[in-house]
């Protein structure tokens, strides 16, 4: 019967200071269960702290312990219960206070663990070649390389009737500093392109998509271009083929790949 | 009367937190663990080392395979043989005779730097794949006059005894549609 009341009165002294911290975890594991590992294993590293404090006093001072756990219990505790726990209450102190100790113990392993787990995983996801989705993610990959290639083949052909064309769809596939970079060259070469009387036609011989992060994508490009002059008579048209390697940045804007910067290889 | 309603719920709200506690910390442990072992598994991963390795095993071989010193043709040589597999190997050690005579005879230096590099397509189980390489070539030739020239060229990677080896590796061709 003492036993009994002993283990029964003995409980409540330790968790109230856990009982102030506690409730808050299983709200936080179920909202964003991330960020309460991480937290609650700083919080439960602090709890072992102080119940191995609160252990330590309670076996080296019986009497402390007593004066706890009387006003743990809100002043209601019956009288006898606070007589009778210091006639057998310091030997039997140990199993309830170990019992919480190993408690303690066992949930900041399983946290420890548990984050520890979960640091592991996002060290996996977040290596270079694992966050490179660049073939990896074929649906992705074939749609930057698509987009970019077809983009390329627009903007770098020109026919002087399609002057407006090329203009307006200058706008749709370029940004950014490859946007400036184009409108500046073209400024240049349009009027030469006019009086010459040059159709250029660009295709996209074969794209590599090099890097591709979420939504910004480093590209190789080859691309052939063909300049053909008309001369007066219609019959003599000389062709001239130039072969170019480009890196392209792209980034994905809205519902498409919009190239932001060129450069020539 | 009061005794034994009393003390089990004095008991209950302590032990219900320790219980809770328990078991989230039991179910945080279990969930990151399953993280865990799906990152670790995962086959996109492998995949994405697998790419990375052959771009670089392929960028290596490309630029190998366009670097030749006339005074060092037979070291030069060595290595372009352990850059390659398949047929290509089999075109480089039949060939090795007539060509180091040619080099030795043109008394050139070649070097090159790989400007850019892409896989195109990788199968990871037949151990395939496919790149793409911009490359600077440097050609000095006797009297010291060095020219450069940009090449694009067009590999293939097999993979052999864990290594990926080129085993094909040619010029992306140009203009090849358009009519003269």
């Amino acid at each position: 019967m003492t036993r009994l009341l002993r283990r029964t009165s003995a409980r409540p002294a330790g968790p109230p200071t856990d009982g102030g911290e506690a409730p808050e975890h299983p709200e936080e594991t179920d909202d964003t269960p991330t960020e309460a590992a991480t937290e609650a294993t700083t919080e439960a590293t602090d709890e072992v702290a102080v119940d191995a404090t609160t252990g330590t006093t309670v076996e080296a001072e019986p009497t402390a312990q007593d004066s706890d756990r009387s006003g743990d219990g809100d002043g209601e505790i019956p009288t006898d219960e606070d007589g009778g726990a210091p006639a057998d209450g310091a030997p039997r102190g140990f199993p309830a206070t170990w019992r919480k100790v190993v408690l303690a113990a066992v949930v900041a392993a399983l946290l420890l663990a548990g984050s520890a787990l979960f640091h592991g995983a996002h060290q996996l996801r977040s290596t270079p070649a694992a966050r490179n989705h660049a073939l990896t993610d074929a649906g992705a990959t074939a749609r930057v390389g698509g987009d970019v290639g077809e983009g390329l083949a627009r903007i770098f052909s020109y026919t002087p009737t399609s002057d407006d064309a090329v203009e307006r769809s200058v706008g749709t596939v370029l940004a950014g500093r490859a946007a400036r970079q184009y409108t500046d060259l073209f400024a240049q070469v349009r009027a030469k392109l006019v009086e010459q009387r040059v159709t250029l036609s660009t295709q996209t011989v074969r794209t590599g998509v090099i890097e591709l992060d979420g939504d910004s994508a480093r590209l190789l490009v080859f691309l052939d271009q063909t300049s053909r002059r008309d001369d007066a008579r219609q019959d003599r048209a000389t062709a001239t083929s130039a072969a170019a390697q480009l890196t392209v940045t792209a980034r994905f804007q809205g519902d498409r790949w919009l190239i932001v910067d060129i450069k020539a290889r | 009367m009061t005794r034994p309603v009393r003390t089990p719920a004095g008991i209950r709200p302590a032990l219900a937190v320790a219980l809770v506690l328990t078991l989230a910390a039991g179910a945080s442990a279990a969930w990151a663990g399953r993280d865990w072992y799906a990152a670790a598994h995962d086959d996109s991963a492998g995949y994405a080392v697998q790419r990375d390795e052959a771009l670089a095993a392929g960028e290596q071989a490309v630029q190998n395979l366009n670097t030749l010193d006339h005074k060092r043709v037979e070291q030069g040589l060595d290595l372009w043989e352990s850059s390659t597999t398949g047929e290509l190997h089999k075109q480089l050690v039949e060939g090795r005779e007539e060509f180091t005579g040619q080099v030795r005879a043109a008394r050139t230096v070649t070097t090159a730097r790989v400007l850019s590099g892409a896989v195109t397509e990788l199968d990871d189980r037949a151990g395939r794949a496919r790149l793409l390489v911009a490359l600077r070539i440097t050609v000095t030739t006797p009297d010291s006059k060095s020219t450069d020239k940009d090449s694009r060229m067009l590999g293939e990677l097999t993979r052999t005894d864990g290594r990926w080896k080129l085993s094909a590796l040619g010029q992306a061709p140009v203009g090849g549609t358009a009519a003269g």
